[in-house]
């Protein structure tokens, strides 16, 4: 048997536990071959190899794979170092500090990407807490903080009607707030730093292509019944500190990947919502709403544009009039309709659901500054920058169209 | 804190630059460690780390008093104690909301109407784990096996070290306590392949448990209100015996590794189970220090197979559900253990029945094929949250689906068949040898290229950080 050490060593190592070169499978005993008595020191048989060049030649190799693979994710993927992901962490980290927090957001993804957290901050002063979630109702959101004795502060619910009145759950969302509580370990928390620290200089690190989600990518509906990954959506947006988000720049150019997003909204087609569903989502809605209120904090709705490729689906599963207005006037409560802000018609709205990042500021001007007049939270500061306008965003040639 | 982290990168470093660090003293290094260890506990839930401070001293303490006890009953006693303490603080963080569901349920059957207040208990990580080890010590103690630990140090260390603590491999007191009695350190050769190992295990859990295998699962058990059809059925319990073994046996590798890099041997837990030919193989090869403890201090205790067949088969029978029960506080855990009791029984059976047959090497295959897929039954329910989930998928398994769905797509599933096939493989072809062995017989540049490959993928998959399936247990 092939050993790279002296007979005696190679006992003496036998008793530490540790033996160089791989021993006969037949003397590789466990537990399993002793019952019933104390169970000695296991050994640990090193196989003879080179190990040390074996090692380091995997580090070189290792190191040229990845750096290899980080310029094809900064080239062919158009992946940007900076753009640190989003997470059920990260989620709990901002719904902890949105406890004491002037203005939180709760709502789906369209408000979380049609925000400028920044804008918001320098209009008001006050940075609001992102409280959204991908694919979640902003109704158990809502339902969440009305169930937080210790939130006094503003909650604007974000939402696309479809979800909200919709007699679906709590949607995508529903382990990452099921689990807040939980979601706060100290290694979690340590993993989460590390885990964004690295990634303002590593742009390959997406959960969005990962290997395990590439792959699958590959089947395009091999078969029938059952959807593809490739009928789900894929990567859209950018994160940015404070759960920013923000529509990725692959998305807002015409191409495969902009084309695939708009294909796997799938026209947000759905059967239209009955009158009597909507009535109990208005019933709920308003209990969460005075149950704030009663506590001192307030609640004011907002409704994000949408394309008219969505927008005519959407109406027809739950019409303004059924939905977002009766939530208003029953609860009741105040809201901000994209369709009712001037500045915030005709906006970039790239794969139809969510705003063009220079759009998404372009809309937050415009909702901050009815903002301020339904609720006296907030203030426009004296020294706010002037208003923004269509122009601001849509590229001259679209503009002039 | 759990092995496939960022968090964990960083503690391994730091632990390890300690651990060599030319200006400690062994005592001080041995400090460190244990420092170390309660930390990688505490990082999941730091108040759990007084369970731990309590099971180590009642343990010592009872160790300490049983062989200065001059009668046979004050031992007893003192073993006693420490049985209650473990398994009482086990039953309350774990059988606790089970137990009271249960009362709740009789008392129902009994036309008994009780509405007791919610069961919100957090169940400490490993606690399973380390209530088994530090067991041991004192049932070892008892029984005359060993003698006690010669200093708190080591014996608190040997609780609390880290590779080990949350979900194994269950170890022994004799296996770990010598190793801290003299100064140890790795070789530059074994710790490079102690790194090997770590990085095997991760591939293992990262990339094929919680990567490609764990969505195909879920696709099928997490359908609700979804029926799957004979393939998806298949399917999906093929991919969980994959998960589940890449999941577990992933910890103990990286485990293995983890420890060996500090100059520390840790017992084998694994050894590829899939090829077992039989159910007796399978228990010596799948997760072996829990089937060890549980036949030392619990199928011998019960009598074994020493007193009759009747006695036996009931030992057996006690030992498996118990075992089965140890996985979780459901009965659908009770089952997998039961059906797994009743397939050892039969065997035996059949053992004694059939008692000069001797296999050729078709039959050999054959027999583990047919061991693979009578596992892969008690999957299910190993799997299935409820007793109705795993109807819907044993249904669906023997074809009785009425409109069955199909839940996993095309790409997804040739992947996970792929993989499961190179794991069943791998362990038939592996099933008279060792890993050590085999990589000692491979090329270095081979090895080099695939542990390149197992890195580069682990890296590129990234791993969102969750935990081992057995964390729970």
């Amino acid at each position: 048997m092939p050993s790279s050490i002296s007979h005696s060593d190679a006992h003496r190592a036998e008793v530490r536990g540790l033996r160089e070169g791989a021993l006969p499978p037949g003397l590789r005993q466990t537990a399993s071959n002793r019952p019933g008595q104390a169970q000695p020191v296991p050994t640990r048989d090193i196989p003879a190899q080179p190990w040390v060049k074996i090692g380091i030649s995997v580090l070189c190799a290792v190191t040229l794979l990845t750096s290899a693979w980080e310029w094809n994710a900064r080239t062919n993927l158009g992946l940007h170092a900076g753009d640190i992901d989003d997470s059920a962490q990260a989620w709990a980290e901002a719904r902890r500090a949105a406890d004491s927090a002037p203005v939180a957001i709760v709502g789906d993804s369209r408000i979380l990407f049609d925000t400028d957290q920044a804008r918001f901050q320098a209009m008001t002063g006050v940075r609001p807490v992102q409280v959204s979630f991908v694919g979640t109702n902003s109704r158990t959101l809502l339902e969440h903080f009305a169930n937080d004795p210790k939130f006094h502060g503003l909650l604007i619910v974000g939402m696309a009607d479809l979800i909200y009145f919709g007699p679906r759950g709590i949607g995508v969302g529903a382990p990452a707030v099921h689990n807040y509580v939980k979601n706060g370990k100290p290694s979690q928390l340590t993993g989460l730093w590390i885990d964004r620290w690295l990634q303002n200089y590593v742009a390959f690190m997406d959960s969005d292509y990962r290997l395990s989600k590439m792959v699958p990518k590959l089947d395009h509906g091999w078969r029938k019944g059952v959807d593809s990954p490739y009928e789900d959506v894929w990567k859209i947006s950018e994160t940015f500190p404070g759960r920013q988000y923000f529509m990725w720049d692959q998305i807002e150019a015409p191409g495969y990947l902009q084309a695939h997003a708009r294909h796997a909204w799938n026209g947000f087609k759905a059967p239209p919502i009955p009158r009597s569903i909507a009535d109990k989502v208005i019933v709920r809605s308003a209990e969460a709403v005075r149950r704030i209120r009663a506590r001192g904090g307030d609640v004011i709705f907002v409704r994000p544009p949408s394309a008219p490729q969505l927008r005519v689906n959407e109406d027809r599963e739950i019409p303004r009039a059924l939905g977002w207005d009766r939530l208003l006037a029953a609860i009741p409560a105040k809201g901000i309709h994209a369709d009712d802000l001037p500045q915030a018609q005709n906006l970039v709205i790239p794969e139809w659901s969510h705003l063009s990042r220079k759009c998404a500021t372009v809309f937050t001007d415009a909702y901050v500054r009815r903002l301020v007049q339904l609720t006296n939270r907030l203030k426009l500061r004296a020294d706010a920058p002037p208003p923004l306008s269509r122009a601001d965003c849509v590229p001259q040639r679209i503009a002039s169209l | 804190m759990i092995f496939n982290s960022l968090t964990f990168l960083v503690f391994f470093g730091l632990v390890m630059a300690l651990h060599y660090a030319p200006f400690f003293s062994w005592h001080q290094k041995k400090i460190n460690l244990m420092i170390a260890s309660y930390l990688f506990y505490a990082a999941w839930n730091p108040p759990f780390v007084i369970l731990l401070w309590i099971s180590t001293v009642v343990d010592w303490w009872a160790a300490q008093w049983m062989v200065r006890a001059k009668t046979e009953r004050t031992r007893k006693l003192w073993m006693l104690t420490s049985v209650v303490v473990n398994l009482g603080m086990l039953g309350y963080f774990k059988y606790g909301g089970f137990l009271l569901s249960n009362f709740v349920t009789i008392a129902g059957a009994l036309g008994v109407v009780y509405h007791p207040p919610g069961w919100d208990i957090v169940l400490p990580v490993g606690i399973s784990f380390y209530t088994f080890a530090t067991l041991s010590y004192t049932l070892d103690v008892y029984l005359r096996r060993s003698k006690p630990a010669g200093s708190f140090l080591n014996y608190a260390l040997f609780v609390t070290f880290f590779p080990h603590l949350v979900a194994g491999p269950i170890m022994r007191p004799t296996e770990l306590v010598p190793q801290f009695d003299e100064p140890r350190q790795a070789k530059p050769n074994q710790i490079f392949f102690g790194l090997a190992l770590l990085t095997l295990g991760l591939f293992q859990k990262v990339v094929l448990a919680d990567g490609f295998l764990a969505p195909v699962v879920e696709a099928v058990y997490d359908a609700h209100g979804q029926l799957p059809g004979m393939l998806d059925s298949w399917v999906a319990t093929l991919a969980f015996a994959g998960q589940i073994f890449c999941d577990f046996a992933g910890y103990s590798t990286s485990a293995i590794g983890v420890a060996l890099c500090l100059g520390f041997a840790m017992p084998d837990n694994f050894r590829f189970p899939y090829g077992a030919v039989g159910f007796s193989d399978f228990w010596r090869r799948w997760h072996i220090t829990l089937s060890s403890w549980l036949r030392d201090y619990l199928y011998i205790p019960l009598g074994g197979n020493r007193h009759g067949r009747a006695r036996t088969y009931a030992a057996l029978m006690g030992t498996m559900l118990l075992g089965g029960l140890w996985h979780g506080a459901n009965w659908t855990f009770v089952v997998w253990g039961g059906l797994h009791g009743l397939y050892l029984s039969v065997e035996r059976w059949l053992k004694a029945r059939f008692n000069g047959f001797t296999p050729g090497r078709i039959a050999i295959l054959g027999l583990a094929v047919l061991t693979f897929l009578l596992v892969n039954v008690t999957w299910v329910f190993f799997r299935a949250k409820t007793f109705a989930g795993a109807g819907v998928v044993l249904k669906g398994m023997a074809g009785m689906q009425v409109k069955p769905e199909a839940l996993i797509p095309f790409g997804p599933m040739i992947i996970a068949m792929i993989i499961v096939s190179a794991i069943f493989g791998t362990h038939l072809t592996m099933r008279n040898t060792t890993l050590e062995a085999v990589i000692e017989r491979t090329p270095a540049v081979a090895l080099a290229g695939i542990w390149t490959l197992l890195l580069f993928a682990v890296i590129i998959e990234q791993g969102q950080g969750s935990a081992f399936i057995y964390f729970a247990f």
